[in-house]
């Protein structure tokens, strides 16, 4: 069989399953429900990862009070700012205030992070303005710069005010950034948000520190901790994805139980698939003999039933994919914990990845069915 | 034309057994069998003698047990199930008794299913399906679903997929059987036509008396065995 021929077989495998419309929409509804979740879950799995696996060009530390894990209990003197900067290998430093609506895992955490206005710029230059001004925010005391996922689930905008953990703020700007978890926080003035959430002026959460081009995060971690190994209030450092995993370890754990439900949805689709072809296939024991008489051979038999199990992968997988994607992108999903964000948003990459695995379900569940149509001989299958 | 080319079936010593169980059944026995080109020939005999046993064998969707058959100097026999399907594309139109039609598809895309193979421009691929659809009277119903049309009209469109590969050999399996005398004589005639006028050679099996009357020729087949040409 030529692959011309292949190709003439395409609207012959479409019209069987468009005029069959009915049973044809039940089994693509059921793929895309599979894919639907396979997708989103994904999605979660993509933001775990994205937010955790710590890469070569990652180079932001968080230097934490040791033994402490929520930003309330985390308090460093805002001293140690100009003693880490003096450490060899470190770009810049700036102290952070966090002040979290919720402490615990939760789907509309707001995190605050105060910092110096005048350091904001130098110490995150990725951070692009999309809506309002960077000038309104650094001249206003009550100011936030709002991350842009965050003003899509709240519905703000510049110019809004809006209030959360008893800290009212006024919003001068929309930030969007390359760094995920700056997309889903509120950026205010630091002696600001000391005073709001009444800590004292001397203290801060955090101190988050990027190192040189190219420096070794590990090194300059050890080197920090050091430092301050017998002060008053020891430091432990980690790269910001380490710290990000150590604190959201919940909610790492939960997402990672959702594989489960990922897994599950795969074995759905391919069952149903299956299901579907291979019905298709008994039901047309004749007519498959008819097309063997007119001079069909087993190979185009077997592609027209393979055909039809791809075409039910594509219509799901792009039915189920995009829908994950439409609904990412329409609910705008934030899982916080701890002050840690996870953003879930819409990703072509993944629906590229859903498409694809639906097309290999529907072929893979296609195999059986096909070679049940070819394995009769022809005579007999005409007698039934 | 020579006179060997005159002969477009040779069957030789042809036995077809199928094993049912324990027991072996032996619709076909050392049949020998030559049909020229362009005959109309017509297989009668009592049910289960044999007679779709042996259009299967001629039409190359089964294989003897022993024995030879030749078309046109090809050893069908000896063909695999590859070869003989691309034999069949090319060689041999059948025709059913009950259409078999594929119901999702008009009468158009039906008789397009046996050009789908070939490597052929869409635009001759549609003149094509066209001409053969105006051959069997059908021009005007190119778009309508085999529900759409009468029992008479179906056959009409089987017909016409089985011809528009240009094969031959047309084989046709009581081609009238399930349809009324006005219907099945207008499928006899065009039957006639396409041996007379076409040049096709038609092996046509019937339990009609009448129909076997529109052949050029009449077989009797009887427990595996041919008896003698009644003209
Ligand atoms: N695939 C098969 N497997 C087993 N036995 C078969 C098979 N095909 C045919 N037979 C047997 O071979 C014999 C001849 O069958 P065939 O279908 O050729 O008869 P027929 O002359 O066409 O009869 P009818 O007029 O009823 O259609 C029958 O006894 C039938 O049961
Ligand atoms: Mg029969």
């Amino acid at each position: 069989m030529k692959l011309s021929a292949g190709m003439h077989l395409v609207p012959l495998a479409f019209k069987q399953l468009v005029r069959h419309r009915i049973r044809t929409l039940l089994t693509v509804a059921g793929i895309a429900a599979g894919m639907f979740l396979f997708t989103l879950v994904e999605s979660m799995q993509h933001a775990v990862s994205g937010a955790t696996e710590i890469r070569a060009s990652d180079q932001t530390l968080v230097v934490y009070r040791e033994n402490r894990y929520c930003p309330s209990t985390s308090r460093l003197p805002i001293y140690y700012e100009d003693e880490i900067r003096r450490i060899p290998g470190v770009r810049e430093v700036i102290p952070i205030q966090i002040t979290v609506n919720n402490c615990g895992a939760s789907l509309d955490v707001i995190t605050f992070r105060g910092v110096p206005p005048e350091q904001l710029a130098r110490y995150a230059p990725e951070i692009r303005i999309i809506d309002g001004s960077r000038k309104d925010w650094e001249a206003t005391d009550d100011g936030a710069l709002i991350g842009e996922n965050l003003a899509l689930r709240r519905g703000l905008k510049p110019g809004d005010a809006f209030e959360a953990a008893g800290v009212r703020v006024r919003i001068s700007g929309v930030l969007s950034s390359p760094n995920p978890q700056d997309n889903d926080v509120a950026y205010v003035h630091l002696p600001f948000l000391q005073q709001a959430s009444r800590r004292g002026l001397g203290e801060v959460t955090q101190f988050n520190v990027r190192v040189e081009e190219g420096g070794d995060l590990g090194a300059v971690a050890r080197a920090i901790d050091e430092r301050f190994a017998s002060a008053e209030e020891p430091t432990y450092t980690q790269p910001e994805k380490a710290f990000f995993a150590q604190a959201a370890q919940d909610l790492i754990e939960l997402t990672g139980f959702t594989r489960w439900i990922g897994i599950g949805a795969v074995i759905a689709v391919v069952g149903l698939v299956a299901n579907a072809v291979l019905l298709v296939v008994r039901t047309r024991i004749r007519e498959n003999a008819v097309l063997q008489t007119l001079g069909y051979p087993d190979l185009a038999i077997a592609w027209l039933v393979m055909l039809e199990g791809l075409l039910l992968g594509l219509a799901g997988g792009i039915a189920g994919a995009g829908g994950a994607m439409t609904f990412l992108w329409l609910a705008r999903i934030s899982f916080g914990n701890e002050g840690q964000m996870l953003s879930l948003s819409p990703d072509p990459v993944l629906f590229a990845a859903g498409l694809g695995l639906a097309l290999a379900l529907g072929a893979f569940a296609a195999l059986y069915p096909a070679w049940i149509a070819v394995r009769r001989p022809i005579v007999e299958s005409l007698r039934t | 034309m020579n006179r060997q080319n005159d002969v477009l079936i040779r069957c030789h010593g042809v036995t077809k057994q199928y094993r049912k169980g324990n027991n072996l059944v032996t619709p076909l026995e050392s049949l020998d069998l030559d049909v020229p080109r362009g005959d109309f020939l017509a297989l009668m005999g009592p049910s289960g003698s044999g007679k779709t046993t042996l259009l299967n064998l001629l039409s190359g969707i089964d294989q003897p047990t022993s024995g030879s058959i030749e078309m046109d100097g090809v050893k069908v026999h000896a063909l695999n199930r590859r070869e003989l399907a691309a034999w069949r594309a090319h060689h041999v139109g059948y025709i059913f008794q009950l259409y078999h039609l594929v119901p999702v598809l008009t009468a158009f895309e039906n008789v397009e299913l046996p050009l789908l193979l070939d490597d052929m421009p869409r635009r001759e691929r549609q003149e094509r399906v066209e001409a053969a659809l105006s051959l069997v009277g059908l021009s005007d119903r190119m778009h309508h679903f085999p529900r759409e049309l009468s029992g008479g009209q179906e056959q009409r469109v089987a017909i016409a997929r089985a011809l528009v590969a240009d094969p031959p050999l047309l084989v046709a399996d009581e081609p009238t059987g399930d349809l009324d005398r006005q219907a099945a004589d207008a499928i006899l005639g065009l039957l006639h036509e396409l041996a007379n006028g076409q040049g096709k050679t038609i092996v046509m099996v019937t339990h009609d008396p009448k129909a076997a009357e529109a052949a050029a020729r009449l077989l009797h087949l009887e427990k595996g065995r041919l008896l003698e040409a009644v003209s």
